[in-house]
């Protein structure tokens, strides 16, 4: 049998390529952007000079940036949407019927498609003459609300008033499949018992899943409600690759990677990147104490 | 007796019309993008319902992508960096993965915490940090080979910093998700097993690659699978990491190419999208339950 001490040597010997790379590609980013945030850095040279909270200064009196942090905030709508949406249909595949598992994998696509990719086909999608305009008028012609000749064409990412909640939509399709899956492990947990009592005591849809399946998923609940609050302060991918924040859809994190990489503003994204932090710092602590106080 | 068997199958009818339509909304994109790749006419492509039924049925579209756009090479990157991440991932999160597990050492209550920590950091935010790392590993790589008189051609600089393969996947080498993941697996197999071993002189190299690994084959499959998809469906950082075109991916090629001024064709633009979702469509297929059945170990 060996000593303690040896043990100690290769615990760390088999921890250190997860603690080096850990250490130059996640921790040493955040102390690097905090110090870029308060920095003038030329990226040509690779120097850096005090600038006495310039960048802060000027994203605080910045008209994009107040506009990003209001975009991002609004993201924050998608939330409830989605964990309402993702728990009703993880109760409906719950079943055991046929093909359930297809409409289960069906749902899952959207996840595992590269968000690049989805968004070309969304953007054809959300044109003026796009996809959605089509169904929509088809359907508004089949009901009678339009005479023949009108068609709907609104500007479903040209337009400054929709085109963030136009990617809202975007990210309700592409996000609901995880969430789904989620649900589902939380509603496999719950016995079956529980459900078929409620039927014999006359219980109907309605009200079984108020009653019994939201009580008993909350603890999925409260997870999927913080996974997806972080996730939505976090939407900035899905602007890049379908506004590339054009009408009025700069997000907080995308103002961060446009000040970076089109304008070549390092050190004005790393003060940026750090308000952000700050915000999703203050999430996590609230997220620890919810978690804290279940155990 | 009667009428409860009417609202059986009336709630029954319910819940495949929610089913169905909810799936409609999950897929259309999809089959959007098929049926106007599978149209050699393309002027049904803004009808509604028509678009959504492949009229004059040829494989034309899927022919020119691959004439009229580097295809191939965009797949060959993709599995070029799938698998050295793959590899990478495992690696690190195996080995990191069982001391955590097994090990008792000062400092690992503090490292783990640090480690789970950095899933609350948004790592949207590394972007910058890591472009300018990259970067100097570049320099430094170019100015180490300028120092050992290395043929210029070499070009090191490639090699590890910016626009290299190395520096497109390796921030995703080190993850939270995947050293959990293998610390949960190796903390369920039984102590004999290790014990056993131990008394037979095993070192502990030895422990984790001839007892673990093998036990936690279902786990590191898992892992495997996970890492593949996210690998090949990542588009932020290959792109602002990879500059020249013969090193994109498909995520960021196929996209550079479909906005681009390759866009004058929309079944062409179709045809390339179903070419690069098809791949995943059907690796999906295949192992559709490590994502839909055996997410609850990651949950609780």
């Amino acid at each position: 049998m060996k000593t303690s001490s040896s043990y100690t040597a290769i615990a760390y010997l088999f921890l250190a390529p997860a603690l080096i790379l850990m250490g130059i590609f996640t921790f040493w980013p955040v102390g690097f952007n905090t110090y870029l945030a308060f920095q003038d850095y030329s990226l040509a040279d690779g120097t850096s000079t005090w600038n006495n909270f310039a960048h802060f200064k000027y994203i605080y009196g910045e008209e994009l940036f107040h506009q990003a942090i209001k975009n991002s905030l609004l993201c924050l709508l998608v939330v409830p949407v989605i964990q309402l949406a993702a728990l009703v249909v993880a109760k409906l595949v719950n079943d055991k019927l046929p093909f359930i598992t297809l409409f289960r994998a069906s749902y899952y696509i959207p996840v595992i498609t590269a968000v690049s990719i989805a968004a070309v086909v969304w953007t054809n999608v959300y044109k003026y003459d796009g996809m959605l305009n089509l169904v929509l008028t088809w359907f508004l012609q089949k009901l009678h609300i339009l005479a023949a000749g009108q068609v709907v064409d609104i500007q479903w990412i040209g337009d400054p008033k929709i085109a963030i909640f136009s990617v809202m939509g975007f990210v309700f399709w592409k996000g609901i499949g995880y969430y789904m899956v989620l649900y589902l492990a939380g509603l496999q947990a719950i016995p079956a018992e529980v459900e078929e009592a409620a039927v014999l005591d006359g219980a109907n849809a309605w009200q079984r899943f108020w009653k019994i399946t939201v009580p008993m998923v909350k603890p999925t609940i409260l997870l999927c409600t913080l996974l997806s609050t972080i996730a939505a302060l976090k939407i900035f991918q899905e602007v890049a690759v379908l506004t590339r924040g054009q009408s009025d859809t700069y997000t907080a994190l995308f103002y961060v990677y446009a000040q970076a990489f089109q304008n070549y503003n390092f050190g004005r994204a790393a003060a940026a990147s750090l308000v952000v932090t700050f915000f999703c710092m203050i999430l996590a602590v609230v997220q620890f104490r919810f978690f804290g106080d279940k155990k | 007796m009667a009428s409860n068997t009417l609202r059986r199958i009336i709630g029954l009818i319910l819940q495949y019309a929610g089913l169905l339509a909810f799936m409609a909304f999950t897929t259309f994109p999809f089959f959007w993008a098929l049926s106007v790749a599978l149209s050699a006419d393309p002027s049904y492509i803004w009808l509604f319902p028509d678009a959504f039924v492949p009229h004059d049925f040829s494989f034309m579209w899927f022919k020119r992508v691959f004439a009229e756009m580097p295809f191939m090479v965009y797949l060959k990157n993709s599995t070029i960096m799938s698998f050295w991440t793959i590899i990478g991932v495992v690696a690190v999160s195996v080995m990191a993965g069982y001391p955590l597990a097994r090990l008792k050492f000062p400092g690992r209550g503090l490292i783990f915490a640090g480690i789970i920590a950095t899933l609350m950091l948004p790592s949207e935010t590394n972007i910058i940090p890591n472009f300018i790392t990259l970067k100097n590993f570049g320099m430094w790589a170019a100015a180490l080979q300028e120092h050992l008189h290395l043929p210029s051609d070499w070009n090191m600089r490639e090699w590890v910093g910016l626009n290299s393969y190395f520096g497109a996947i390796i921030p995703n080498f080190a993850g939270a998700f995947g050293i959990f993941l293998m610390k949960q697996a190796f903390e369920q197999i039984p102590q004999d097993l290790v014990d056993a071993a131990r008394v037979d002189g095993a070192t502990e190299l030895q422990i984790m690659w001839r007892v673990m690994v093998p036990v936690s084959i279902p786990s590191i499959a898992a892992l495997t699978i996970f890492t593949l998809v996210n690998a090949w469906n990542d588009y932020l950082w290959p792109s602002i990491v990879m500059n020249s075109k013969e090193k994109l991916p498909l995520a960021v090629g196929v996209f550079n190419d479909l906005t681009g001024p390759f866009a004058t064709s929309t079944s062409l633009v179709m045809a390339a999208i179903v070419m690069t979702v098809i791949p995943v469509l059907i690796f999906f297929a295949f192992t559709q339950r490590y994502f839909i059945g055996g997410l609850d170990g990651a949950v609780k």
